[in-house]
């Protein structure tokens, strides 16, 4: 059963982080996920433009959506979070009918208030089904450990996740694909990447602190479902060694990097050669695929 | 029924030393009048803060059963699991006596920074429509149990916090206020609402449903109106914030490379901080040198942005008053 969505990448998907965009595409088509990619709209607004000025462009992304008769796909939990906010807002008449009298209406657009926004982890587990993502196991990931890492979006607010079950899926997800959960206690906080340019300092501290706890339960790498998480855990994690005078080297891998990897797909292909924190050491203890029988499989 | 109160009195919070009290009380009593009762018939040296009893002071929050609560809004029946009830004072306070905090350096001093009362505009009596806004946090009852779910104080007590900045909002946008941008101001000092994650915490863990940090983001984007991206000079916060408009208003969505570059100040400050960063990026191919083309459409985006810079122009005017 294919599965179609209209598909908003988010801009780190298709700058800093090409490698998420990538896997995902593959990843999305060996599970019959057929998207629709939007690329005539804005920027989310990532939570620092003013709602004011961030509800009118997410209406916009909101509207084509709905137009397309297609549920919103996100492959970064900013996106998911910040759009899932202004859509909630949008359920309200007067406020919908007010942007779209002085946005909208004049490219012959309406937002009706009826379009669900999804991101990848929750489709996979939802709409794709953890039976069949273990049915496509050829090479699972049994003996590795992995941190799952969630950071805030997919947490929290409750009215904007709408369903509490969406907590847990990360886990699910992991231990479907037969890797062991090395669970943080910060996994539903903040990565740090919000406050790089406030306060540098904070930042830090709270990357250190979720690396750190990882590496010394034992995680051979940490899972996120965003990629400012990976652009802090990754992309910063030798500055973050480096204020800190820790060592972590620990991989972090977007969510369809893991998923990818344990239905067989090649590394390299994958984009685990361009992060900036080394993979090879997590690379070679990757079983050769087939090799292994998975539970599903 | 028969409650066996496993009290810290002493120790760590990872390695807590308990003493047990039991105690016979009705299950529909609150867990901080069962405090009160073990305190009056057995150990009167018991140290915990509380007082109103009725939900309304804030004092009396505590770790119960590893969760924080509001003492006086739980009961007895529905928080004891086994007949234990464990109590631990909560996490980021410091601790005076058992499970007593200095709220002072918690909470209140910070709070304080902010509650200086309405200063008059002339604009009053107000309607109730006018005041609804501000009405959720006139509730805040600063019992702190937002700060405990901060992730910022997590790592830096000195954050204001999620309970300050709640008063900061209580005052900044009441209807009758006259110094709603000298407000805005202080609450954009070093540790204020720039620091804030928006990790949405905040609001998960208020007891009564303010939603601190909903008042925080609000608090930003009315900072924002007001021409505010920084209220103690940082320039760097500032040229993010506008490095990041420039992107979106103009190309329609986000420029990592142009952004960065202006975030650190510019082509040759920017370029020299990010370099040794960048130059690994581009070799493992996780960065390319093309920036983004501009987005079909983003006129459309271009023109939410002008309309809003029309609309609050007067408000950045009032900033360089």
């Amino acid at each position: 059963m294919s599965h179609r969505f209209a598909f908003y990448p988010g801009c780190v998907s298709k700058g800093f982080c090409p490698e998420l965009y990538e896997s995902f595409v593959r990843v999305a088509a060996e599970f019959d996920i057929e998207v629709e990619e939007l690329k005539d709209v804005g920027c989310s607004g990532a939570g620092l433009i003013p709602a004011e000025i961030s509800d009118p462009i997410n209406a916009r992304t909101l509207a084509k959506a709905e137009a397309m008769g297609l549920s919103l796909l996100t492959i970064c939990s900013t996106c998911q979070g910040v759009i899932g906010g202004s859509a909630l807002r949008l359920t309200d008449p007067a406020y919908r009918a007010r942007i779209n009298r002085e946005h909208l209406a004049d490219q012959g657009l309406e937002y009706q208030g009826t379009t669900d926004v999804k991101h990848f982890l929750w489709a996979l587990v939802e709409d794709v089904g953890l039976d069949v993502v273990q049915s496509k196991i050829k090479r699972p990931l049994d003996g590795l450990g992995f941190s799952p890492f969630y950071g805030c979006y997919l947490r929290r607010p409750i009215d904007v996740i709408q369903r509490p079950e969406r907590k847990l899926y990360l886990e699910q997800v992991t231990e479907a694909l037969g890797g062991t959960n090395v669970d943080i206690s910060g996994k539903g906080k903040c990565c740090g990447f919000p406050s790089l340019t406030a306060n540098e300092e904070n930042a830090f501290a709270m990357t250190a602190k979720h690396l750190g706890e990882a590496v010394s339960k034992g995680a051979d790498a940490m899972v996120v479902p965003c990629p400012l998480c990976h652009l802090e855990m990754d992309g910063e994690q030798s500055e973050v060694e480096k204020a800190t005078g820790r060592q972590f080297d620990l991989p972090i891998l977007h969510l369809p990097q893991i998923v990818g990897l344990a239905i067989g797909l090649d590394p390299k292909e994958l984009g685990l050669s361009r992060h900036m924190a080394s993979t090879k050491k997590f690379v070679a203890q990757l079983q050769p695929v087939g090799s292994l029988v998975g539970a599903g499989s | 029924m028969e409650i066996t109160f496993k009290f810290q009195r002493g120790g760590t919070r990872a390695q807590p030393e308990y003493v047990d009290y039991q105690i016979d009380v009705p299950p529909e009593m609150t867990v901080f009048d069962a405090l009160v009762a073990v305190r009056e018939t057995q150990d009167g040296t018991l140290a915990f803060r509380g007082n109103c009893s009725v939900g309304f002071c804030g004092d009396c929050t505590l770790s119960v059963n590893g969760a924080q609560k509001v003492t006086c809004l739980i009961n007895v029946g529905k928080t004891q699991k086994e007949g234990v009830i464990t109590v631990q004072p909560i996490r980021y306070a410091p601790v005076e006596k058992d499970v007593m905090h200095d709220m002072r350096k918690f909470l209140w001093d910070k709070v304080d920074v902010f509650a200086r009362g309405v200063v008059p505009n002339g604009g009053h009596p107000v309607t109730d429509e006018e005041l609804r806004p501000v009405r959720k946090a006139m509730r805040c009852t600063t019992c702190g149990l937002c700060d405990e779910g901060c992730t910022v104080i997590d790592v830096n007590l000195d954050f204001y916090g999620p309970a300050a900045l709640t008063k900061l909002y209580r005052f900044a946008f009441d209807p009758r206020d006259g110094i709603t941008s000298e407000r805005l101001r202080e609450g954009s000092e070093v540790h204020g609402i720039w620091d804030c994650v928006h990790c949405w915490e905040a609001t998960e863990h208020c007891p009564f449903g303010l939603e601190p940090t909903h008042l925080i983001m609000d608090t930003r984007d009315r900072a924002v109106a007001h021409g505010i991206k920084s209220g103690y000079g940082n320039k760097m916060l500032e040229r993010h914030y506008d490095a990041f408009e420039e992107s979106i208003s103009r190309k329609g969505w986000l420029d990592e490379r142009s952004v960065a570059l202006q975030t650190y100040g510019g082509l040759i400050k920017g370029g020299i901080k990010t370099l040794p960063l960048g130059l690994r990026a581009l070799r493992k191919g996780k960065a390319t040198l093309k920036p983004h083309y501009k987005r079909p459409g983003a006129e459309h985006i271009r023109k939410i942005f002008d309309r809003y810079n029309r609309d609050n122009a007067g408000l950045r005017k009032e900033k360089q008053r």
